[in-house]
């Protein structure tokens, strides 16, 4: 099989430069074997061009910094392979977080305020003993709140999200998925009513409008359709017995 | 904290205004569906259509249905404004988006909000011949010789499409259902009513003007 010559169509825009306009550029690269965008990215940036921006850090999708529009689809750039895309491959910094420049976006401020929102931690009144034996929890909670736990906030499931497009104060399903994990954890001794405090509004579980891009687009495969009906659900209840 | 959360606390009118639009929305698929399969009693001849028609008439059923319909509509659209993007700028930014992505049922939800939108127009003329000339199988025969036969295809896939869409969301959104055998199951039914639906304006029209 012949080497392919891949065209890389990348979004550059720097919002330092007040005069400048977002545009295209283009870039040749040939593929190599086991080739990921995060090989080709920095091939270019070595080769090419040393001013294109683009964050990495863990290079093997635990970190969750190089989410990206890829063809269109949010997802991580160092887990996807060039030999699954065409020849023409589009890039652009995934929306609704600020734009660093070209492809980096800073999704930490976003997930941090999230989080404050959500007061993602748990809530307790016990006081913690170190000597004490651990509480014992079900192998189910332990794996439901894992299942949850598992996102590493890379943004691809806000990106996806057309509320989270217009509406600056939507928690989308990272907030969700988050809140949820913590509505089955029992050590947290939050109410149903406090939690619909925290999520049961259009900021929250009843602005989702069930487009469940953000389901076909984790990369890590969180089941958000599940989670978000499960708020769903507990928020309705809560709401009717208000 | 801020003073307008302050003065507004334990909300809930947002989860109110969403079980209103599920819950009109579910009306409204059943509504659809039932009249769907009562058009088609042309298929078993006028006298079932007319009979049918009549009864319908005579217990004032035609009324509630009509009552039914207009509250059960208002209720839905009121809720479901709120989710059309208001401002120029979030429909250039919902429309690029949807452009960017290439996610259908992203797309598929702004065909929900132009299809709502163009059927609210069309049931209201719907309604307002139904409840003017009443229901018979020769005056629908009439009618769809005239230019009226476009304004019921487009009708019948607007309102199918929609629903279809539209219950699909709901079951998604809720959760109690596998997404893609779903969309599979849907789409059958949604072939069968539009089917359906032109099998009766074909009856309709075989009547003759």
């Amino acid at each position: 099989m012949s080497q392919r010559q891949l065209t890389f169509h990348i979004f550059r825009y720097n919002p330092e430069e007040p005069d400048a306009k977002p545009r295209t550029q283009s870039y040749v690269l040939p593929e190599e074997p086991g080739m990921t965008l995060f090989i080709a990215l920095n091939k270019i940036r070595e080769e090419q061009d040393p001013t294109l921006k683009f964050d990495f850090v863990c290079r093997a999708g635990i970190c969750g910094s190089c989410g990206m529009l890829i063809n269109g689809k949010p997802t991580l750039a160092c887990k996807t392979l060039t030999k699954d895309l065409p020849d023409r491959i589009s890039l652009m910094p995934l929306p609704v977080f600020q734009l660093l420049g070209d492809l980096s976006v800073d999704t930490g401020t976003w997930f941090r305020h999230v989080s404050l929102r959500t007061e993602a931690w748990v809530h307790t009144e016990k006081r913690f003993d170190p000597m004490a034996e651990e509480e014992r929890m079900s192998n189910d909670t332990a794996l439901a709140i894992y299942e949850a736990e598992r996102c590493i906030e890379c943004g691809c499931c806000i990106g996806g999200c057309a509320t989270a497009n217009i509406k600056p104060g939507f928690i989308g399903a990272a907030g969700v998925n988050r809140v949820a994990r913590f509505m089955v954890d029992p050590r947290d001794e939050r109410s149903d009513q406090q939690y619909f405090d925290v999520v049961g509004s259009e900021d929250g579980i009843f602005g989702c409008i069930g487009l469940m891009a953000c389901d076909d687009n984790c990369p890590i495969g969180i089941p958000l359709q599940g989670q978000l009906a499960y708020v769903r659900r507990k928020m309705a209840v809560a709401g009717w017995k208000r | 904290m801020q003073l307008q959360r302050a003065l507004t606390p334990g909300n809930k009118t947002d989860f109110l205004v969403e079980a209103a639009q599920t819950v009109s929305g579910l009306l409204l698929v059943g509504f659809l569906w039932t009249h769907m399969l009562f058009v088609a009693s042309i298929l078993l001849g006028i006298q079932a259509f007319d009979a049918l028609a009549h009864f319908m008439e005579r217990f004032r059923l035609l009324d509630l249905a009509v009552i039914f319909i207009i509250l059960t509509v208002a209720t839905h659209v009121g809720a479901v404004l709120r989710r059309i993007p208001g401002r120029w700028q979030e429909q250039k930014i919902v429309w690029k988006h949807a452009a960017i992505i290439r996610h259908p049922d992203t797309w598929s939800w702004l065909f929900q909000a132009v299809t709502g939108s163009a059927m609210l127009l069309l049931i209201i003329i719907h309604v307002f011949v139904v409840v003017y000339v009443g229901i018979d199988a020769t005056l629908s025969a009439d009618r769809v010789h005239s230019w009226m036969l476009g304004f019921y295809i487009v009708l019948l896939f607007l309102a199918e499409y929609h629903a279809s869409v539209g219950l699909y969301r709901t079951l998604v959104k809720w959760g109690f259902v596998k997404r893609h055998s779903l969309k599979r199951v849907l789409t059958v039914i949604t072939v069968c009513t539009i089917g359906l639906g032109l099998l009766s304006l074909w009856a309709f029209y075989s009547l003759g003007g």
